[in-house]
């Protein structure tokens, strides 16, 4: 990083947006309220979009990808407003509190807000205006969408012992555990990273198509 | 549009019965979360539906209590006895949806009650008392007086769309992205614009000061909260102690 600034030419002063953002956790009432702001409607269109998956679980398949590239609008118009460190992982704080209240398991949260710390790390790595950053940090952030599953995987035996499962008979339980192995988890998280660098994507385009336009990013 | 942060009426009146303390009511979501989610958590989803159902009633929401009974008894048939009555792989399927799910519905029983009766105010003080910092305390209030604006805003955008015939599961499936675009920009856009008038009104009034504020009725644990920790920690014992019918 200090190599960048040195070889900038003395006689070019460093763009105001260059500069290091300063290291402060103090959030500012506006801060706090752009935070809260933007965690209900992050978790209302993640709901809203999840819940209509609800009826099957093939429905499932198609939604729940919707609402991890859904998820990206509102937080990049969430991101043009941070400018220091902090309010990321206030953010996975309040939209954590939200999910546990609304039935998620508590691990679940504690995962958000975890994920969140490292969206903030990247960040702050792109000094809080970089367009790529942010995209990135989205998708890490979306990896919070593995918390919900965590039970079925540690307590894996008590889910395959499930009713349904025994009437199946042995065999099938195995097949079955070999199928939705850990490959399969690892597939899942690959698969919620991709679609969360979608909804970056999709993200950025929405500000430039509408909000920029619009004053509000 | 009530742009006033602070002095919104609590969705319970004032003048009702006596109400658990915002900080039980949050003990009670955190521990039904952690019991029910937890290793064998399907032991506890019988007294979790209790206690909330219970709540529901204490409450006078008896439509959710019924929903949730309806709810859990549905999950429990298709769970547990349609396996036995058509043993078959989409019906194992459906069968460990469920057993997840349960736990979802007693979870999220809890966390309505703490949700409708709670007034941002009272949950600011209440973690203000707990000694929460400002800025967790200050953005959950936020939140929770929010919460109802963007709901309006959604379901506005919603009955728009449905006016031009552009909600449904083809328009939906056909395009996907562009659905998206469609329900998100103009709901977000909409709730920005309530919610700057909202973040005015409350840095007028002094929200988010670093001044500690003083409580009208500062929150205090009374008669309920014994109460329901008794019935609570009673539920919890005879879940522990008494043989489950879910398993």
């Amino acid at each position: 990083m200090s190599d960048d600034t040195l070889s900038v030419p003395t006689s070019t002063p460093p763009a105001p947006t260059a500069q290091r953002p300063r290291l402060t956790l103090t959030l500012s009432a506006r801060d706090l309220l752009n935070v809260a702001i933007f965690a209900v409607i992050y978790f209302v269109i993640v709901y809203a979009i999840a819940m209509l998956g609800i009826i099957s679980p093939p429905a499932m398949l198609l939604t729940l990808p919707l609402s991890v590239i859904a998820a990206g609008v509102p937080y990049m118009l969430f991101l043009t407003r941070v400018k220091h460190a902090g309010p990321v992982t206030l953010f996975a704080i309040a939209v954590g509190g939200l999910y546990l209240i609304s039935g998620h398991p508590w691990i679940s949260t504690l995962l958000t807000i975890g994920v969140a710390v490292v969206a903030e790390v990247i960040l702050w790595a792109g000094r809080y205006r970089s367009y790529w950053s942010a995209i990135l940090a989205h998708a890490v952030f979306s990896l919070w969408y593995i918390g919900p599953m965590l039970p079925l995987l540690m307590n894996r035996a008590e889910y395959l012992n499930s009713p349904g499962m025994r009437n199946m008979g042995q065999d099938y339980v195995d097949a079955f555990d070999q199928t939705v192995s850990v490959t399969a988890v690892w597939i899942y998280n690959a698969s919620t990273f991709v679609c969360g660098l979608l909804g970056g994507l999709l993200g950025a385009f929405l500000l430039k198509k509408h909000f920029t336009r619009a004053g509000l990013a | 549009m009530n742009t006033n942060l602070l002095t919104v009426r609590s969705p319970a009146g004032t003048t009702r019965a006596p109400r658990l303390d915002p900080r039980t009511k949050i003990l009670l979501v955190l521990l039904v979360s952690m019991v029910v989610t937890g290793p064998d958590g399907l032991r506890f989803v019988l007294p979790g539906l209790l206690l909330a159902a219970g709540l529901a009633l204490w409450e006078g929401a008896r439509r959710r209590a019924l929903v949730l009974c309806v709810a859990v008894a549905t999950m429990c048939v298709l769970g547990w006895l349609l396996p036995l009555w058509w043993p078959n792989p989409l019906t194992a399927i459906v069968s460990l949806t469920c057993t997840y799910l349960i736990r979802f519905t007693v979870a999220i029983g809890v966390g309505m009650h703490l949700v409708a009766t709670t007034s941002p105010t009272e949950l600011n003080a209440a973690l203000r008392a707990a000694r929460a910092p400002r800025a967790i305390s200050v953005t959950m209030a936020v939140m929770l007086r929010f919460f109802p604006v963007v709901a309006a805003e959604a379901a506005a955008v919603r009955d728009a769309l449905r006016l031009r015939g552009l909600t449904g599961v083809g328009a939906f499936l056909c395009h996907p992205v562009l659905s998206l675009e469609r329900f998100t920009v103009p709901m977000i856009a909409s709730s920005l614009r309530a919610g700057e008038d909202l973040a005015a009104s409350a840095i007028l009034r002094g929200l988010g000061s670093h001044r500690r504020p003083t409580a009208l009725h500062p929150p205090r644990f009374g008669r309920p909260d014994l109460v329901w920790a008794l019935l609570t920690a009673g539920l919890a014992t005879a879940a522990i102690v008494l043989p489950t019918p879910l398993t």
